[in-house]
Order: C-alpha cells, then structure tokens, then sequence
C-alpha cells in the first residue's frame, strides 16, 4: 500500500508498464472523469482540494506517458523494463514519512473487455447497444464519427425495421457503426441484415396472404 | 446499539471466518448500505441464473425490516421464516427453507419479524451464520438490510466474496461509501488481537477522530508504530478483503464507467482493491418482471438485463472453480 506521493505515474493512473497508448488514453480519461469536482464517484469522499491536487498528479502523468519519448526516459529512470514488476517510485517525494516496507499488488489495469458479454450469435441491434455501451460510448459519439442521424442509430439498436430507409443504407450505417466500435464492419452488417431481410419477408408474405 | 467488542464474541467471529475457508458451499452476501437499490431484484436474479445453470441455490433474505425476498422469487407470503429462528422458535435453519417456482433454488425468507427487536443479538447471529454454512447447496446468497447495523455488517463479512450492489445516484455512492468502510474497520478490529491497536481501530472508525486518522494507510502508519506484527496482520486483512462492486439500473455508458471511478476511489482513498463485478441496466423488462413476481433471468432471458445478470452470475460461477482448484 502506498501513499499517493509515493505512487509512480502508472500507479496513478491505474495502468501498467505494458499499457499500450490507447490504453494510457483511456485511462486518463476515466481519471479526469473520476477526479472531477463534482464527480458521482468522488464528491462524498474528496476534502477540499483533493481532487484539484489528484487532478495535478494525473495530468503530470499523462504529460510524461503520453509522450513516447518522454514515457521511454521515464522507464528508464524508474527502471522499469517490458514484463517487469513496476519498480518503486523515482518521483520527488513530498511525503517523506517512513515508507513501509509493504509487498505491493500490481493495480489490474482498467479493462472494459472483462465486462464482456461473451454470447455469441447473432449481431442484433440489442448486441449493437451492448457493444457500444461496453466501449463508453453514447448514441450521439457514434453519430460524431459516423455522421449517421442519431435517430436512425436508435432505430438499428431497437431494430424498429420498418422505420429504417432502403436496405442499402441500412447496410451501410450498421458496417460504419460497427467498424467505429471496433467491430468488422462486414460481419456485422451480413449478420444484421440477415434479421432485417428475414423481418421484411415476413412481412411481405402477411401482405400477401392478407390480399388474397 | 449492541456491544460487540467482548473478547469471546470476537474469537468466535474469527473462528467462523477460519471454518469458512473448509467448506464448499459458497456463501455470498450482497449489501450496498442503501434501501431501494435493487439488492433484492439482484439476489433474485443471481441466485436464479445459477440456479437454472445447474447449481444448488438458497437465497436467504436477511432483511428482517424489510423483507421481500420471497416476492422477487415468487413466493406467496410464507408462514415460516427467519423471525422463527431469531425468536429462538425454531433452531433448524433446515427446517426454515421453501421451495420457489425455479427448480434448485431454494428460499429462506424474513417475513414477520419482531418490529421490537428485529435484530439477532451477537450470539444468535453466530449461531445463524454457522448453520448457513451447513445448508446443503453449492451457494447461499444473503439478501442484506440497509444500513451498516452490527448485524449487517457480520453478515457481510461471513463470505469474501461480499457484493455491494449501488445505484447510479449521489446517495447510493455514498451510502455504498460508508458500507464498505464500516465493513473493512468491522473486519480490522477482529483481525487485530492488541487491545489497544484495537482501540484505535475504534478510533479511527469515528471519521472526525482527534489523531487525524482519515484512511486506512494512516491507521496503518499508526499501529505500525505500535506494534509491527500487528501491522502485518493489518496488511494481510486489507489484501483479503475484496468487495465486488455492481452498478444496477444504468442509463448511459457514462454511468457504466462509475463502476470504475468507484474502484479507483476505493483503491487511491481507502486503500482497498474493490472488483467491479459489472452493471445491470435500467430496463423496462426488469420493471415488469418484479411487478409480475418472476425472476428477470427467467421471465425474459433474452432482454439486456437479464444478459448482464447472467454475465455477473457467470463470473461468480468461475470464482467458484477458481477457489476450488485452489484448494484441491
């Protein structure tokens, strides 16, 4: 167990030596979210000032992490090398109180992937929101990136087929919305369609059977 | 308020802790500090989604002010219950259990308990926890009060494996807050043997103590000071203990990330390494399924919730083999 002074910059950040640099991206991010003034997390147990100082130390961080060239020489001086444990701290201590002589466990890296659904099957519109829910992001981030209407973007995670244009731009905004979490966008898009084209023929045959 | 610092009560509780460690049957209890956070809905969910795996399943409700266990699980309002065995009426926890409508889950329910005193005393509450472990099941939820009264919190120490379930709301956070606190330094102050390392525990249990003492890692610079082998202990009961977060009732993937906030919070404040155990999300089904008096997991197993349900009860489900192969 260690103070926060005495807290290498991965410690800080609840990342690991190993991190790649979307992982140190989203770690930071998730500090920044979490050491926030009015955070959920953290308002009933910051005191004055905490967050403000937590804040100093992350940023701090991710300046040297951040940064390959300055992350390399940081390693180094810490001595942290590839696969090794995170070594004791090399930052200016503040705390110059006795530091026990404590077995410290390495922090588990923040890792969205253990929330995994693992069911497999079909990419269904609910499987969409899943996803998309796991990776952090919201209806409007997709729409961002994507410039798909956020409406039609709901309409696909409900599956609400009816509502939803031509089968060919439906096509194309599952594969851009799945590609933009990560996912094949080819599969995906077969795998969805498959439900919408089986959907429309259903409806089709009620037709037809209603007209005769 | 009942005393609970005497000696023998305290050997005991740690006897009980060591026998835990021999036994098969899993027990889990699931708190989380504040009322109306869907503990119960959860406890349901879990203990049925095990249940239809395969796995023998009691779900007990340790609510005894507010019990309605029974009603997630479908269960009409049962003549039997831990009041029974509070009031020292029966002495059988065996004899207290029901059937519900899922085939391998079973159910001790906390109707009709004594609004005068509700609450075991000390020694019952011993005697409660070690027949539970005797149950014959692979895992016995406790479905737990609100609150961080004695009881609960003995409760939620008998497993390693206790759940905090918290709703995404500045009084939940800070309610589940609290609740893992009292449940460390309830912990700590059984592991530590010194009468007066233990009166600092007690101490430092009163957030606004004269010695300054605001996080574990300053009580544990404290005691240190004091005594060294007590420190050690200090350090192993810390690393032991584990409590396993779940966010109920999202609505954003914003609230999906508190579950990791909270952990940071509980790791860089208090020092203790919660797991996020993962997240449930808001869901009409989930709505309907209390109203119609049926476990989510079984009524609509395809909707979002029921998913993320049976993924939390996976999860528990691998820890269980994990331990075992551990211990063979």
């Amino acid at each position: 167990m260690k103070s926060l002074s005495e807290q290498n910059h991965y410690e800080i950040l609840e990342t690991h030596p190993e991190a790649s640099d979307q992982e140190i991206e989203r770690a930071y991010r998730l500090s920044l979210t979490t050491y926030a003034d009015e955070s959920l997390a953290g308002y009933s147990v910051f005191a004055e000032g905490d967050a403000a100082a937590l804040r100093e130390r992350i940023e701090a961080a991710y300046r040297v992490l951040s940064d390959e060239q300055s992350r390399s020489e940081y390693d180094a001086s810490v001595g942290v090398e590839s696969n090794s444990e995170v070594a004791g701290p090399a930052v200016a201590l503040a705390d110059s109180s006795p530091l026990p002589e404590v077995a410290e466990r390495t922090p588990l890296p923040i890792n969205f992937a253990e929330l995994d659904d693992g069911t497999g099957g079909d990419f269904d519109g609910a499987r969409l929101r899943r996803y998309r829910m796991r990776c952090g992001l919201e209806v409007e981030d997709i729409a961002a990136v994507t410039k798909i209407n956020t409406t039609y973007l709901l309409f696909i995670e409900e599956e609400r087929f009816p509502d939803l244009p031509a089968p060919v731009y439906v096509r194309g905004f599952v594969g851009a919305y799945a590609s933009c979490l990560g996912l094949d966008s080819r599969r995906v898009a077969t795998s969805y369609m498959r439900r919408f084209d089986a959907r429309r023929e259903e409806r089709r045959k009620g037709r037809f059977f209603e007209s005769h | 308020m009942i005393a609970d610092s005497s000696e023998t009560s305290n050997r005991a509780a740690a006897r009980l802790q060591a026998e835990q460690a021999d036994r098969s049957v899993r027990l889990i209890p699931v708190g989380g500090g504040k009322g109306g956070v869907g503990k119960s809905f959860v406890v349901a969910n879990l203990a049925a989604s095990l249940a239809r795996a395969g796995s023998r399943v009691v779900a007990v409700d340790g609510d005894l002010e507010g019990a309605n266990l029974h009603t997630c699980l479908g269960v009409p309002k049962p003549r039997i219950s831990l009041a029974d065995f509070v009031a020292q009426r029966e002495e059988d926890l065996q004899k207290l259990i029901l059937e519900t409508p899922i085939a391998n889950l079973q159910l001790i329910a906390a109707t009709d308990g004594n609004l005068a005193t509700p609450q075991p005393n000390h020694s019952r509450r011993i005697r409660f926890l070690r027949s539970l472990r005797n149950l014959d099941a692979d895992f016995v939820f406790i479905d737990l009060g609100a609150g961080t009264h004695a009881a609960v919190m003995d409760y939620f120490m008998i497993g390693e494996d206790g759940v905090v379930v918290i709703a995404p709301e500045p009084t939940s956070v800070e309610n589940a807050y609290s609740f893992i606190r009292a449940a460390f330094y309830r912990r700590l102050r059984l592991a530590m043997v010194s009468h007066d390392v233990r009166k600092i525990v007690t101490t430092a249990m009163d957030q606004r103590n004269e010695r300054g003492i605001r996080t574990p890692l300053d009580l544990l610079r404290e005691i240190q000071s004091l005594d060294s082998a007590e420190g050690a202990r200090f350090v192993e009961t810390m690393r032991a203990f584990r409590p396993r977060l779940i966010i109920n009732g999202v609505r954003t993937a914003e609230e999906i990330k508190l579950g990791f906030s909270i952990r940071s919070v509980c790791r860089k404040y208090f020092g203790i390494d919660a797991e996020y155990l993962g997240y449930v999300n808001n869901d009409d089904a989930a709505r309907e399924s209390v109203r119609v008096r049926r476990p989510l997991v079984d009524l609509h197993p395809q909707s979002d919730a029921a998913i993320y349900l049976a993924r939390i009860a996976r999860k528990l489900l691998a820890g269980n083999s994990a331990t075992r192969e551990d211990s063979a």
